[in-house]
């Protein structure tokens, strides 16, 4: 309780603080705040460990109980949002004060220009000093800074709140509006502190957001209506009197709504410019927090409260995000703004979670799970690299950079590791969610009778990873490799706030990668439940032996398009590849 | 925590564990000599390296006497899965081979390496990678491979594009040369991408082949997968055993660079010779060649059923990697490149004979086969390649007719890549690449695989090659005239010498045991085969001519005590002299005589200039086919990159452009037209409105009384 709503309760002081004592007490009170508040949240996690739950209710209108509840869904979600929060309130500092002084400068001097075109960012103005901390301020541009921080600060930490809110409700009026609590302050942040056209940018990002939300409130109307209740728990008991031919629009509803926070193929139209044109903390926390809190809503309201209208479901959820992960993959390929890439690379990893919510096994929605948190963590990784490209260079444009590990050698490390989790390569995290879930996928593909879809769905996802891996690594050697531009004489890793910060998330990432059972634990035990007594999913210890009846023709079919993606196969007429079929053993 | 399930070992586990740990603690520790000077980060390095090997070599004599360390912590609680080593005989020998191999190549890179300004990252890369290596080779179960298969993947990455600034002299490939519109030459950092994504296919097809297991099995672990047969004879009724370990065997072909996924070894050449030599030729590329090692008498055992058609993939893809490949550096002018190719080539080998193996009624022999011919080639192309490096080092091109007449200039160097190029070219009964090819050809020739003839002959063909691109690369190197390059440079004043001892040595010792070994090699060979005959009884129950019928009991505990009956060993062979097939010695012979002869004519006695391969158009098709690599290189690109970058432009360009950027404004315009409909009724005349409004009332009021 106290975690939540410590964040809202202090962002007017930090509003005021930041305008009275300046910006160095103010990061570090939204640090200690933030962080306190993550202990909060870890504390009680520990004590669930496998299987339990923690929780907070009190008593609230007639729509039901207000409360706040910890399990083992819950805790990733939780854990990561505020993780991220804290440590990006150190890197917004810099960052922050540099994006707000080189805007007080175009105020100042050409006040009169518009900076309506789409990636400006005063390149010409630009002094490449980096590091802000040592520059004199004059009086008046002091104090301009620190308002702007405050408010800032004060909009973040409400932001940072309304994501724990989402995650933590045990209502889902309460859900609903946390849900769209979170919308307000991002709203503002990024009309405040954007860059090019954000005014639009912001419009449609809250336009969309808010057509999602409503599509979505019309679902959570119906399941409330029908089951007589907005706490999880009458949902939970009374979820059979939903009738039958209300499920199916329910689902719809969700899968809108939700996508559109997703990002998912079609429904991804706001998310590339706001990733780009927001500050890139915010862009940080929209793309590895919020968006995932999408994830969250179908695991809770779908697979949770519905879980005996899933099975049957999965493979469309499988399709639509093969294809969200092709398309975010090939055309984050066809940019050359790092932002950009990025916020195409988001979109093809929600299509990974997507598709490992899609598997119908408990091992694929568990890894599409951490894939949440995993993905959090490396893609936050390579935004701070971003960041702090541009706070060093003055460009996002990829043909303007090169040749910068040897003049930033510690971004360069972090960016790797960050790029290795997107990438999904032992010894980060990344592996350690992608394994699970493609695992978890394949099961799935095999228990449904090796349903032709599945399998191709299964085949294509593989595949993407290396394009997956194609996008990384080329944007890597644009950014790193080659020669450094005669521009970039001067850069270098300037500011310790950047790269401390990136070096605890590296170190988180490794850490989950080496040792992935803290998170694990709650996750798998969470999604088993769900599903003990539910047919159609694939159970966590289950061996596929004889239980699994065959339709011998259509699986041999299936072995043998199977084996045709594989480049490494030669088949020879003689070789007995085509004799699988009639071969002695049946 | 560490529980030690082989009686009468405790502790020993702790070895094998520290094996592979050591390498990555060092390679931790690396970053934090920053401030030290590049002396004492090389001391540290190796150090760790020669640690780590003792360690392997602390576990040797039991690998020798046939027994095995097991060890597991849990590791993965919510899932069930354990971490643990395996230092069985397989894994304990070929730990020892990349320990003490990773220990010369790092002492040469002392002297190699010495100036370089990311010194740093190339030791912690070069630890990292051996820490993964030794993970390979002695985890238990497959994902912890995996874990090494990718780290490996990862220092390779990062090793052949260790010169990332790009600059022209570390390209490789000529420029210009095009090839189907596919330029034909690469820079560092585009050969590491294309390393890791060729990689990147064949992992996903080892991942999809694990899971298959996992799905059946449960498990990952090499030795739970053995002790509990339900599995795999529920995926025989399936029809899915082969498939998973030919999936299985897709990690391997990226790995080891076999066909069809060969490409990006040959530009993997970008890396420091350092780099090629541990990675690209002694250690990493033999990871895949290790993996079949690993799960082929797996299979092999467990399928009581047919399984043949696993292996014959195996040792065709390992016979044609192995002609290709042999083609290919037959015409390429970069000395670095032909080694590179001859890896390929030879790994092809390995492949056909541990594939054999599965097909013949002696899985011993050409599991020996496969695995001697593992070692042996090791010890010489670690050796060539770094003595390759010490001439680029001197002379400063990676061109070969850029050298030429070095012998008189570069003694040591000369004499021990000669010896090398000997062992590589087979010369007969004084090297150990005679008697390991000898034992590939012999076990080809005993297999009863009906088309084991022609897989024979490729191997007779491949090498007659071998031996012709062997001499060329030495003649061209080291004898006639010295090319123009070398003139210009010692009128410069830059005389090209002999390297200093910390890089010679290196590669002496390794070349001096490459003949040592062909020196002694029937008793070598005979050796190998019987730990691998007691090995594969022991640990699969595959006794020679035939698989034991009841199932093998694997919880050998008690191995030390275990009387396996090694009589039928040595039986059903054609032993002649010195235990050698007469047919395969013969051919062998013959194959090093006449390839050997064509190079020695054109390359080193220049008697037959080269050049007139170009005057016949036949001919100058021919080279020009070979040259550009079969097209194989530009296939792979346009259907990797050229066609799919194209297709997703136009999906930039139309659907993301068009369509979906179009929807906001159509939004905004249908809003626009919206209020303008609305607006019409917006009069502004107070009458308009009054009377709109009592008319309503009215309606409602009519309404309600009704």
């Amino acid at each position: 309780m106290v975690a939540t709503f410590l964040p809202l309760i202090f962002s007017p002081v930090a509003y005021f603080l930041g305008k009275r004592k300046g910006i160095n007490i103010l990061t570090w009170f939204s640090f200690g705040i933030l962080g306190l508040s993550t202990i909060f949240v870890i504390i009680p996690s520990i004590g669930i460990g496998s299987g339990g739950t923690y929780q907070e209710v009190f008593q609230w209108s007639q729509l039901g109980h207000f409360g706040l509840k910890l399990d083992g869904l819950s805790i990733p979600f939780a854990i990561t949002i505020y993780v991220l929060s804290t440590v990006m309130v150190l890197y917004s500092k810099p960052y922050m004060i540099r994006k707000i002084l080189r805007e007080y400068e175009k105020t100042k001097t050409d006040i009169n220009t518009k900076i309506d075109s789409v990636g400006d960012e005063g390149d010409q103005t630009f002094d490449n000093t980096g590091n802000n901390s040592i520059l004199v301020l004059s009086d008046n541009q002091k104090l301009f800074l620190n308002s702007q921080m405050g408010l800032y600060f004060a909009l973040y930490l409400a932001f940072s709140m309304g994501m724990l809110g989402t995650i933590l409700a045990t209502n889902l009026v309460e859900f609903y509006a946390f849900f769209e609590l979170m919308l307000v302050p991002t709203f503002f942040l990024i009309a405040f502190f954007g860059y090019g056209n954000r005014r639009r940018v912001t419009f449609v990002f809250f336009f969309w957001s808010a057509v999602g939300a409503l599509i979505l409130l019309l679902g959570l109307l119906a399941i409330g209506f029908f089951t007589g209740g907005f706490d999880y728990d009458i949902i939970k008991t009374n979820a059979y009197k939903i009738p039958l031919n209300w499920i199916d629009l329910i689902i719809f509803s969700i899968m809108i709504g939700f996508g559109i926070k997703l990002g998912l193929l079609f429904l991804h139209i706001w998310l590339p410019d706001t990733y780009t044109l927001s500050p890139t903390p915010i862009s940080i926390l929209i793309s590895s927090a919020m968006t995932g809190i999408g994830a969250y809503g179908i695991v809770r309201i779908w697979l949770d409260f519905l879980s005996s209208h899933y099975a049957g479901y999965g493979v469309y959820l499988e399709i639509w995000g093969v294809a969200t992960m092709v398309f975010g993959g090939a055309m984050a390929l066809m940019q050359n703004d790092i932002k950009k890439v990025l916020a195409y690379s988001s979109i093809s990893s929600m299509g990974y979670i997507l598709f490992g919510l899609g598997s119908e096994s408990i091992l694929g929605i568990s890894g599409a799970i951490l894939l949440y948190v995993t993905h959090g963590l490396g893609k936050a990784l390579l935004f701070m690299m971003a960041g702090s490209i541009i706070l060093q260079t003055g460009t996002r444009n990829l043909d303007k950079l090169g040749g910068l590990a040897s003049k930033m050698p510690y971004t360069a490390v972090f960016t790797m590791i960050g790029a290795l989790t997107i990438m999904g390569v032992p010894i980060t995290s990344g592996f350690m969610a992608e394994w699970v879930l493609f695992n978890g996928a394949l099961q799935g593909a095999i228990v449904n009778h090796w349903d032709s879809l599945k399998v191709i769905a299964f085949t294509l996802a593989m595949l993407t990873t290396v394009l997956t891996s194609a996008y990384i690594l080329w944007l890597y050697k644009r950014i790193f490799y080659g020669v450094v531009p005669e521009t970039l004489k001067n850069v270098g890793d300037k500011s310790g706030y950047v790269i401390v910060t990136m070096g605890v998330l590296a170190a988180f990432t490794l850490i989950l990668g080496i040792y992935p059972d803290m998170f694990y634990k709650p996750i798998v035990s969470y999604v088993d439940n769900l599903y003990s007594h539910t047919s159609g999913i694939v159970h966590l210890k289950q061996k596929i032996g004889s239980q699994t009846t065959l339709k011998v023709s259509g699986q041999l079919k299936e072995n043998f398009g199977n084996l045709k993606e594989s480049p490494d196969l030669q088949i020879k007429p003689n070789s007995g590849m085509y004799l699988l079929g009639n071969s002695i053993y049946f | 925590m560490v529980q030690n399930e082989t009686i009468g070992f405790v502790g020993l586990g702790v070895n094998a564990w520290l094996v592979w740990m050591l390498p990555f603690i060092g390679a931790a520790l690396i970053p934090a000599l920053k401030n030290k000077s590049e002396r004492i980060k090389s001391y540290v390095a190796v150090g760790f390296s020669i640690l780590s090997a003792l360690f392997a070599l602390s576990i040797l004599p039991l690998g020798l006497a046939g027994k095995e360390i097991h060890s597991q912590i849990p590791w993965f609680s919510a899932l069930n899965l354990n971490a643990g080593v395996l230092a069985d005989p397989l894994g304990i020998v070929m730990s020892n081979l990349v320990a003490w191999i990773s220990v010369s190549i790092l002492v040469y890179s002392i002297s190699y390496m010495h100036g370089e300004k990311s010194i740093i990252r190339y030791w912690f890369f070069m630890l990292f990678f051996i820490g993964s290596m030794q993970l390979i080779v002695l985890s238990d179960n497959l994902l912890m491979v995996f874990f090494g298969w990718e780290g490996v993947g990862l220092a390779s990455y990062a090793l052949i594009g260790f010169w990332y600034s790009d600059k022209k002299k570390d390209y490789v490939g000529k420029e210009g040369n095009v090839a189907w519109g596919i330029p034909m030459w690469t820079s560092p950092t585009h050969a590491g991408i294309k390393a890791f994504l060729f990689n990147r296919v064949g992992d996903i097809m080892m991942l999809t082949g694990m899971f298959l297991i996992f799905a059946y099995a449960g498990t990952f672990g090499f030795k739970e997968l053995l002790s509990d047969h339900t599995w795999a004879q529920e995926m025989m009724k399936q029809n899915l055993l082969i498939p998973a370990a030919v999936l299985l065997f897709g990690g391997a072909i990226g790995k080891s660079a076999q066909f069809p996924l060969n490409e990006w070894l040959v530009d993997a050449m970008t890396g420091p010779s350092s780099v090629s030599a541990l990675i690209h030729a002694a250690t990493m590329v033999k990871a895949g060649v290790f993996l079949v090692a690993r799960i082929g008498p797996l299979f092999f055992a467990l399928a009581v059923f047919n399984i043949s058609q696993f292996f014959e993939i195996v040792a065709w893809v390992g016979g044609i990697t192995a002609f290709l490949l042999a083609t290919q550096a037959l015409v390429n002018p970069e000395i670095k490149k032909v080694l590179a190719y001859s890896t390929g080539s030879q790994i092809g080998y390995m492949m056909m004979a541990l594939g054999i193996a599965g097909l013949s009624t002696h899985f011993v022999d050409g599991y020996t086969a496969g695995f001697f011919h593992m070692i042996s080639h090791a010890l010489f192309k670690a050796s060539l390649f770094m003595a390759a490096g010490a001439i680029l080092h001197n002379v400063g091109s990676r061109f070969m007719y850029d050298m030429g007449g070095l012998r008189k200039n570069m003694k040591k160097t000369y004499l021990f890549m000669f010896l090398s190029s000997l062992s590589l070219a087979a010369a007969p009964l004084i090297t150990s690449g005679f008697w390991s090819k000898d034992a590939i050809f012999a076990s080809l020739l005993e297999s009863n695989y009906s088309l084991s003839p022609y897989l024979f002959a490729l191997a007779v063909i491949v090498a007659v090659l071998t031996a012709f691109y062997t001499f060329r690369m030495v003649g061209l190197t080291f004898f006639g005239k010295p090319s123009k390059n070398i003139v210009e440079l010692e009128a410069k004043g830059h005389r090209v010498h002999e390297v200093d001892r910390i890089m010679w040595m290196p590669f002496a010792i390794l070349a001096v045991a490459s003949i040592a070994i062909g020196l002694v090699g029937f008793a070598f060979e005979g050796q190998i085969h019987n730990l691998f005959a007691y090995y594969l009884s022991n640990t699969f129950g595959i006794v020679d001519g035939k698989i034991m019928s009841s199932s093998p009991t694997l919880s050998k505990s008690t191995s030390q005590s275990s009387n396996i009956n090694n009589n039928g060993i040595s039986e059903g062979k054609n032993t002649g002299f010195l235990n050698l097939n007469p047919i395969a010695a013969l051919s062998s012979v013959g194959a090093f005589g006449i390839g050997g002869y064509l190079g020695y004519l054109f390359y080193i006695q220049r008697k037959v200039d080269p050049n007139i391969i170009q005057e016949n158009a036949v001919s100058r098709a021919l080279w020009k086919f070979l040259y550009n690599r079969w097209y194989l290189n530009s296939f792979w690109y346009w259907i990797g990159a050229v066609i799919q970058l194209a297709l997703y432009r136009k999906i930039y360009k139309y659907f993301e452009g068009v369509i979906v950027s179009g929807v906001n404004p159509a939004f905004r315009y249908s809003m626009i037209f919206m209020s303008k409909v609305v607006k019409v009724s917006q009069t502004g005349s107070i009458q308009t409105y009054l009377f709109v409004f009592s008319a309503g009332i009215i309606v409602i009021a009519m309404l309600l009384l009704m």
